[in-house]
């Protein structure tokens, strides 16, 4: 008796890289931020707008994709932003600035957007699983994608707050044509 | 509903989102269990008689798939609702968490409408 497994196909960089793609992550952070946070958020256009204040500690949130595509979901924004999402998450609390409930509401975040945008997808939306989320803090620090990958980036503004959103599909030696 | 809810997820923040949205849907409780993944659920589940299980799907160590696998060997458990509140919404991933014995599914995001409408039928029947 043989046992053979079938590999899910994997999602080609042209595909990943498809405007349809770009819209769907605009769908889905839009979705969220209304239904989750009741925020107005809108794409911004010019990278200037977006900048993220020098003084402010920045977080980032990212969760990996594996499966059909390997790669992962990375949000970025200042530390007073994700505050202020912890925060309405929570019915509009006020958060410390040390509370772990900063992070938590950043990861969730970052897994919702994960969840939604490959759900959208449907060479991905059951082919494709995502790890739980991780959370980083500080300032200056560079996250590294070590694979030779492919993204795209877009840039959000709700509440004068800047949302930075990164998806990368990284190339794998097993889904090289 | 008068009895106890117990929350199912491993992001702290998301038990706290879940029970006040349910607050918010007049789904009344008179007490909270709360576990960060299956293992503990099933723990709580053998000392402890709940009305309504959420349960989130993507956990380490057990699974809110695995968990609804095992909880049909739990007494206390038999014919509680359990309702997946998760990202996870693709039709298989659906239908598996139904067949295991899932009686709704809410998928992250969620309003207080969508409790409502998956939340409170299960509990007038």
């Amino acid at each position: 008796m043989s046992i053979t497994s079938v590999k899910p196909k994997a999602y080609r960089a042209d595909e990943f890289l498809s405007s349809h793609n770009l819209d769907r992550a605009d769908a889905t952070v839009t979705e969220i931020f209304n239904l989750m946070f009741g925020f107005e958020i809108k794409v911004i256009e010019s990278a200037a707008d977006g900048e993220i204040q020098a003084e402010c500690d920045e977080r980032t949130a990212v969760v990996g994709f594996s499966g059909a595509m390997r790669g992962s979901c990375q949000i970025r924004t200042t530390t007073c932003a994700a505050r202020s999402i912890a925060s309405a998450m929570l019915g509009g609390i006020p958060i410390d600035a040390e509370d772990d409930s900063t992070n938590d509401a950043l990861g969730e975040l970052c897994n919702m957007l994960a969840g939604g945008w490959k759900n959208g997808v449907p060479e991905l939306s059951s082919e494709c699983a995502l790890s739980p989320p991780t959370v980083i803090a500080g300032r200056s620090y560079k996250v590294h994608v070590s694979k030779p990958s492919v993204n795209f980036s877009r840039a959000y503004r709700f509440n004068s707050h800047t949302l930075f959103l990164t998806l990368y599909r990284e190339e794998s030696s097993l889904f090289r044509a | 509903m008068k009895g106890t809810v117990l929350v199912v997820d491993d992001s702290a923040m998301m038990r706290k989102v879940v029970l006040r949205v349910l607050k918010m849907a007049d789904v009344e409780f008179e007490s909270v269990l709360e576990a960060c993944d299956g293992n503990e659920a099933l723990a709580l589940l053998r000392t402890n008689q709940v009305a309504l299980i959420m349960c989130d799907i993507n956990m380490p160590i057990m699974s809110g798939l695995q968990l609804l696998q095992q909880i049909k060997d739990e007494k206390l458990a038999v014919g509680v609702p359990i309702v997946m509140v998760t990202t996870e919404n693709s039709e298989p991933q659906v239908r598996q968490a139904i067949l295991a014995g899932a009686r709704g599914y809410i998928r992250k995001p969620f309003t207080v409408e969508h409790i409502k409408n998956n939340v409170k039928p299960l509990l007038a029947s």
